[in-house]
């Protein structure tokens, strides 16, 4: 996707990024964007790709500090929804769109990232 | 679907430390080797004939009736429940109350699943006796399906592949009592005989006079009759665990969803072949010992040393589920609105249990192997016959302790 894609999209969304929503995990504020946003200082970052039920690259072990922000980027050529376990937290992929799920790794244990239609796993976070 | 999950579950145990593994490992080989040097040159156990008598008379038919209930109340759960697992108490209630939660009881109270067993409900009448042969093979298949579908099937954690399961394990127990009466479910039931090879282990046993009694568990362990499929259960039981520790490591997640095979076919293939690595180092093991020790015949009269081991792996695997895990379905069952606390145990604590679980699996299993060769093997060939079990157990233990620190 171009770069004025990107933009188009965040405006299309009405504020860039910062969809925050509320869901059933009070304290794990994090938030779903349909944008790929600066990264911040002491941030972990993970890109997936995923295309015809393939992940790019294939899945491993995100090594995390407890209280480390994370951005996954994910972009997937099917629609799915995104599931991050013990964080509890849902993302709807959209074919073809990098979709960025925000959240503070607030606790230890790994915990892995999945798809739920096409049942991947895509990441494995270790909080230590 | 999960695979990182034991069935159910939504994180899974950080790798123990370096240090922990190392000292673990140390502490296994030192232990064997001590063992072998140090302990008594004539067997000491004495087994079923062992026990101090209790007056306890556990009124095993309401118990049973109970037990009955809360099936039904299960069954219902995972009849009319909420479709989505994670506010469904049935599978919590299988996989972590039951499969689980069975561990821990039959190591403090003894063999509880054959006092809760709702098929001890029906009649014990036996049309023919049951064939000497069948042994614990039938148990041994039993708690291979049940691990096929807690670490492999497609879903896991559905109701639907439960209520299968739990209908085609209900048809087998429920022939086999018809036919054989009580005697099939002792031998051929998966939970009975998993729930009473566990309690061997506990303080409460059953003396070879019929009397309920306190007991050391090396009496207990050493009171665990070499029946046919013994082995084999035991090996389901060690292979299945090992499989678990290695299904989450990133290579195999990737063969798992990206491979040629599909994740059902591959996965039944990694679980069988778990099973059959360590029942062939135990046939090589035992094979090496009876050359060394000149005696024939001695692979099922050490499958009981095998029994702390896969305890000690079950622990170390399963008590952070318990814990965990435990509260999702407390919280279900009373449809009480709370969270569950992720980090009710610390990583340091999940860890420390772990590798002392794994320990002193090894350290009983060594002291019972010990005790069994210096009452089989001539005295001269004692020691040296039993190198190549302990080399069995230290296989058993870093491998453990190596699933536990890589994966």
């Amino acid at each position: 996707m171009t770069r004025a894609g990107v933009v188009l999209a965040c405006l299309l969304l009405a504020g860039c990024g910062a969809q925050a929503e509320t869901h059933h995990n009070p304290g794990t504020g994090h938030e779903v964007s349909t944008s790929v946003p600066a990264p911040v200082a002491g941030e972990a970052r993970a890109e997936i790709t995923i295309a015809a039920g393939k992940v790019e690259p294939p899945p491993g072990w995100l090594e995390l500090t407890k209280g480390q922000p994370v951005s996954l980027i994910v972009t997937s050529d099917v629609a799915d929804e995104l599931h991050v376990h013990g964080f509890d937290i849902p993302a709807t992929l959209v074919p073809g769109q990098p979709v960025t799920v925000r959240f503070k790794a607030d606790r230890t244990g790994v915990f892995e990232v999945e798809t739920h239609d096409s049942k991947l796993v895509l990441l494995q976070l270790r909080v230590r | 679907m999960n695979v990182l999950a034991h069935g159910v579950g939504s994180r899974s145990d950080l790798p123990i430390p370096e240090f922990y593994a190392y000292a673990g490992a140390f502490a296994a080989l030192v232990v064997s080797f001590l063992a072998l040097g140090l302990l008594w040159a004539d067997s000491r156990f004495r087994g079923a004939e062992a026990g101090v008598p209790i007056r306890v008379s556990p009124p095993a038919r309401p118990l049973r009736v109970v037990s009955l209930l809360l099936l039904v109340y299960t069954l219902g759960w995972l009849v009319a429940g909420p479709a989505r697992t994670e506010a469904n108490a049935g599978p919590y209630l299988v996989y972590v109350v039951f499969w689980v939660g069975l561990v821990p009881a039959s190591l403090l109270f003894g063999p509880v699943w054959r006092l809760l067993n709702p098929f001890r409900l029906l009649p014990d009448r036996a049309r023919r006796p049951l064939p000497a042969r069948l042994g614990h093979w039938p148990a041994a298949a039993g708690l291979l399906a049940f691990t096929w579908v807690e670490l492999v099937s497609p879903e896991p954690a559905a109701p639907a592949t439960l209520l299968a399961f739990l209908a085609l394990h209900g048809a087998v127990q429920l022939t086999g009592t018809l036919v054989y009466g009580h005697a099939w479910l002792e031998r051929g039931d998966p939970f009975e005989v998993y729930s009473t090879l566990v309690g061997h282990l506990s303080p409460v046993g059953r003396r070879s006079d019929g009397a309920l009694v306190l007991r050391s568990p090396f009496n207990g362990l050493d009171a665990i009759v070499p029946a046919p499929g013994l082995v084999a259960t035991v090996c389901v039981l060690l292979g299945s665990t090992g499989y678990d520790g290695f299904s989450s490591a990133p290579f195999w997640v990737d063969a798992l969803q990206s491979g040629p095979l599909g994740r059902t076919v591959l996965g039944t293939a990694g679980l069988l072949a778990a099973i059959v690595a360590v029942a062939v180092l135990y046939a090589a093991c035992i094979g090496a010992a009876g050359l060394i020790g000149g005696a024939r015949g001695m692979s099922p009269r050490f499958a009981h040393s095998l029994v702390p081991i896969a305890v000690g792996y079950l622990v170390a695997h399963y008590f952070s589920l318990l814990v965990i895990e435990g509260q999702r379905a407390f919280l279900l069952v009373f449809g009480l609105d709370g969270e569950v606390d992720l980090e009710i145990v610390g990583p340091g604590v999940i860890a420390t249990v772990q590798v002392l679980a794994v320990i002193g699996g090894h350290v009983v299993g060594v002291v019972a192997a010990h005790d069994r060769s210096v009452r089989l093997l001539p005295p001269a060939r004692a020691v040296a016959g039993q190198i190549p079990l302990f080399v069995l157990m230290v296989c058993y233990t870093l491998g453990g302790l190596t699933l536990l620190f890589a994966a």
